[in-house]
C-alpha cells in the first residue's frame, strides 16, 4: 500500500461527490481542449502564413467595395524590377453554395495565371497547374469540403452563388488542398466567373482583394507602404495587409470575441475553483478526526498538507482527463461535418491543447485544494481528538 | 529492576478561552516504571485525556517537565514529537478512528508507511499485529464488516504495529458492550503482561480500572488517589480471558 491508493481509496469514499466534481472539470476541460486547439491551430496558420509573405490589398473603407480589376497591373508597375513583388493575385468573391444547402463555402475567384505562384503552398503538381491553365472551368476545393459533399478530383460539381446575380456555375474539380487551414475553401477561376457575368449582363471585372506575393518579409513591408502611398487619394484608395492582420479583422469583426472568450475562460475557471474548493472543504470536515489521528501516529503537518492538496489535484486531474481524453478522441476520429469556422474546416487536437488543458485542470485542482490543505496542516490534533472524545 | 518510564515534574496546564485562563492540571508530579498498566480515573473535566496528551506527545504543558523514556518531552518542536510519536507510542481512542475505505490491513498498515520498510516486511508486521488482536482471519475487511469490537482490535493492531514502548488507550471501551470490553481490556493486559508494554489506560469504569495494575483518581487536576490494585481483581481480571 502506498499513500497514492490511500489517496486513491479517500476518491471513492463519496462516489456521487467524486463524480459530479470530477464532472465539474471534465466538460470545462472538453470545451477547454476544443478552444485551445483551435487557437493552437490559429497560430500554426498564422505562422505558415506569414512565411508565404502575402500582402492583401484591399479598397480602404471597406473588402466589400470592389477595386477596378486594372489595379492589378498598376500595382505591378510598382515594383518593374521584382526586387520586392513576385505576383499579383487578383480575386473576387463568389459566395458560392451547394444548390440546396445553407452552409456558404469561401470561395473565390482568382486570376488563373498568377494563382499557383501567389498560393504556391497549394502545392499544384505541374499536371494540376496545367488542368488549371487548360480549363476555365477549373476549380480547386478544401478537403473539408470534399469530404461533406463526397467529391473526389475530376468530378463535375456545381455552386450557386449567394450575391447577385446568383450564378449557378458548373465546375471541373482539378485539386483538393489537404491543408487544414484551406478546409473550407473553394478557389475558381476568375476569368470564368467575369465571362458568367458577361453574359447575364453584368459587365464589370473587378477584385475585392489583390494578393501581393513577396521576395521577402522587408520586400513586403516596403511594398506595402508604397502601394498604399500610390493610390493614396485617388478614387480607389487601399489598405495593405499582410494575412495574418487581414485575418484578424475577420476575428474582431463580431466583437472582441478572443477578449469575451477570455473572459469567460476566466470565469469558469473562477466557478470550476469554487466548486472544487468547496468539495475538498466537505471532505476535510467530514474527516478531521481521521487526519487527526493521521497526525497522533505520526503523520506530519506538511505531509498531512500534502495528502489533502494531492487528493484536489488527483480529482482535478480524474476529471479533466476525463473530459480532454473524449473530446480529443471524439475531434480526432470523427469528422466535423459542417463545422465552419472561416476558411478552417475541421479542429485537430493538438497535444499542445491537451497538456494546457490538463495543466489548467491540476492549477485549479491545486488552488482549490490549497485552503482545505492549509486548515489541515494547522489542525492541532488535541483540539480535533477533544471533539471525538 | 524496573526503569522510569514516565516522569512528570511539576506539570501545569493552562488553557485560555477568550482570555479567560482554564487551569485544567496543577502541579502533578508522576512516575510510571516501564512495564507498568497504569488506570488513570476521574470524572469529566478532571484533565485524565489532558494528561494523556501530554504523556503522548500531544500537547505541551504550560510549565514543568514531562519526560518519557530518554525524551524530555516539553524541549521538543512538534516535527519533532511527531517523529517521535510515531516510534513510541500507540494510540487507542475511544472511536476507533478507523480510515472506512481501507482494510483492516491496510489501516494497520498505516503508521508502517511513515517508515522505510519494504512491503514483504509491511505485511509480516501487519499480519503479526492482526494475529495479536485475533483478527487474522479478518484482513481483508472493511471497516463497516467489522464489530465494534473487532474495529476496536484493529485499532489496537494499529496502535502496536510499529512495536511502540507505550500505550495510551483513551476510553477504549466506552462505546462497547460489557463483554466486548472486557475483551479489548484482555488484549490490552496480554499486551503489558506479554509483550511487556507500558499501559495508560484512562476510563471511568471500575470494572475496566480493576484491569490495571495501580489506579491514580484525578480531580480539579490533582491526583487525589494513588494506589495499587489488589492482585485478586487483576488476576480475576486476567482470568476471565
Amino acid at each position: 500500500m502506498t499513500i497514492t491508493y490511500v489517496l486513491m481509496q479517500n476518491l471513492n469514499r463519496n462516489p456521487l461527490r467524486t463524480m459530479l466534481t470530477a464532472a465539474a472539470f471534465a466538460l470545462p476541460m472538453a470545451v477547454f481542449v476544443a478552444a485551445i486547439s483551435l487557437v493552437v491551430l490559429l497560430a500554426k496558420v498564422a505562422a505558415a502564413n506569414e512565411k508565404e509573405l502575402r500582402l492583401g490589398v484591399r479598397q480602404k473603407t471597406s473588402l466589400i467595395n470592389p477595386l477596378p480589376e486594372g489595379m492589378r497591373r498598376k500595382i505591378e508597375a510598382l515594383d518593374p524590377d521584382r526586387k520586392s513583388l513576385r505576383a499579383v493575385c487578383g480575386m473576387r468573391w463568389f459566395g458560392g453554395r451547394v444548390p440546396n444547402t445553407q452552409n456558404m463555402l469561401v470561395s473565390m475567384a482568382a486570376d488563373a495565371d498568377t494563382f499557383p505562384e501567389v498560393y504556391s503552398d497549394v502545392q499544384m503538381t505541374p499536371e494540376e497547374t496545367a488542368k488549371w491553365t487548360a480549363d476555365r472551368t477549373a476549380c480547386v476545393a478544401g478537403s473539408g469540403v470534399a469530404e461533406q459533399y463526397h467529391w473526389k478530383v475530376g468530378d463535375r460539381v456545381t455552386l450557386e452563388s449567394t450575391v447577385p446575380p446568383y450564378l449557378t456555375l458548373e465546375f471541373h474539380l482539378v485539386k483538393i488542398m489537404t491543408q487544414t487551414e484551406r478546409g473550407n475553401v473553394f478557389y475558381l477561376r476568375r476569368d470564368y466567373l467575369e465571362e458568367s457575368l458577361r453574359t447575364a449582363g453584368f459587365d464589370n471585372p473587378q477584385c475585392n482583394i489583390f494578393w501581393v506575393k513577396c521576395t521577402s518579409a522587408e520586400g513586403l513591408r516596403a511594398l506595402q507602404t508604397r502601394i498604399d502611398q500610390a493610390f493614396a487619394n485617388s478614387p480607389e484608395e487601399t489598405k495593405s495587409e499582410d494575412e495574418n492582420a487581414f485575418a484578424a479583422n475577420f476575428t474582431q469583426a463580431g466583437g472582441d470575441i478572443p477578449g469575451l472568450m477570455q473572459a469567460m475562460a476566466i470565469v469558469v475557471v473562477c466557478i470550476i475553483a469554487l466548486v472544487a474548493g468547496n468539495t475538498m472543504m466537505m471532505s476535510f470536515r467530514e474527516r478531521i478526526r481521521e487526519l487527526a489521528v493521521f497526525k497522533a501516529i505520526g503523520f506530519q503537518s506538511g505531509r498531512i498538507f500534502t495528502i489533502v492538496l494531492a487528493e484536489s489535484a488527483m480529482l482535478a486531474l480524474i476529471g479533466s482527463l476525463a473530459g480532454v481524453l473524449p473530446t480529443a478522441a471524439i475531434l480526432t476520429l470523427v469528422p466535423m461535418r459542417g463545422l465552419r469556422m472561416g476558411p478552417i474546416s475541421r479542429v485537430e487536437i493538438s497535444p499542445v491543447a491537451v497538456i494546457v488543458s490538463v495543466v489548467i485542470a491540476l492549477v485549479v485542482g491545486l488552488a482549490a485544494g490549497l485552503w482545505p490543505a492549509y486548515q489541515a496542516m494547522r489542525l492541532r490534533t488535541v483540539d480535533a481528538l477533544r471533539r471525538i472524545a | 529492576m524496573s526503569t522510569v518510564e514516565i516522569e512528570l515534574r511539576e506539570v501545569r496546564k493552562v488553557y485560555h478561552k477568550d482570555r479567560i485562563e482554564i487551569p485544567v492540571l496543577e502541579g502533578l508530579n508522576l512516575t510510571v516504571t516501564t512495564g507498568e498498566f497504569v488506570v488513570l480515573m476521574g470524572p469529566s473535566g478532571s484533565g485524565k485525556s489532558t494528561l494523556l496528551h501530554l504523556i503522548g506527545g500531544l500537547d505541551s504543558p504550560t510549565s514543568g517537565s514531562v519526560r518519557v523514556g530518554d525524551a524530555q518531552l516539553e524541549r521538543m518542536t512538534e516535527r519533532e514529537l511527531t517523529s517521535w510519536r510515531s516510534r513510541h507510542v500507540g494510540f487507542i481512542f475511544q472511536m476507533y478512528h478507523l480510515v472506512p475505505v481501507l482494510t483492516a490491513a491496510q489501516n494497520v498498515e498505516l503508521p508502517l508507511l511513515l517508515f522505510r520498510m519494504s512491503s514483504a516486511e509491511r505485511r509480516e508486521r501487519v499480519a503479526t499485529a492482526l494475529g495479536v488482536v485475533g483478527l487474522a482471519d479478518r484482513t481483508d475487511h472493511r471497516p463497516n464488516q467489522l464489530s465494534g469490537g473487532q474495529e476496536q482490535r484493529v485499532a489496537i493492531a494499529r496502535a502496536i504495529v510499529t512495536d511502540p514502548r507505550l500505550i495510551l488507550a483513551d476510553e477504549p471501551t466506552g462505546d462497547l458492550d460489557a463483554k466486548t470490553s472486557e475483551e479489548i481490556l484482555n488484549l490490552l493486559n496480554v499486551l503489558n503482561t506479554e509483550f511487556g508494554k507500558t499501559v495508560l489506560l484512562v476510563t471511568h469504569d471500575p470494572r475496566a480500572a480493576a484491569h490495571g495494575q495501580r489506579q491514580l483518581h484525578l480531580d480539579k487536576g490533582a491526583f487525589y488517589r494513588d494506589e495499587a490494585v489488589p492482585p485478586r481483581a487483576a488476576s480475576t481480571a486476567a482470568a476471565s480471558r
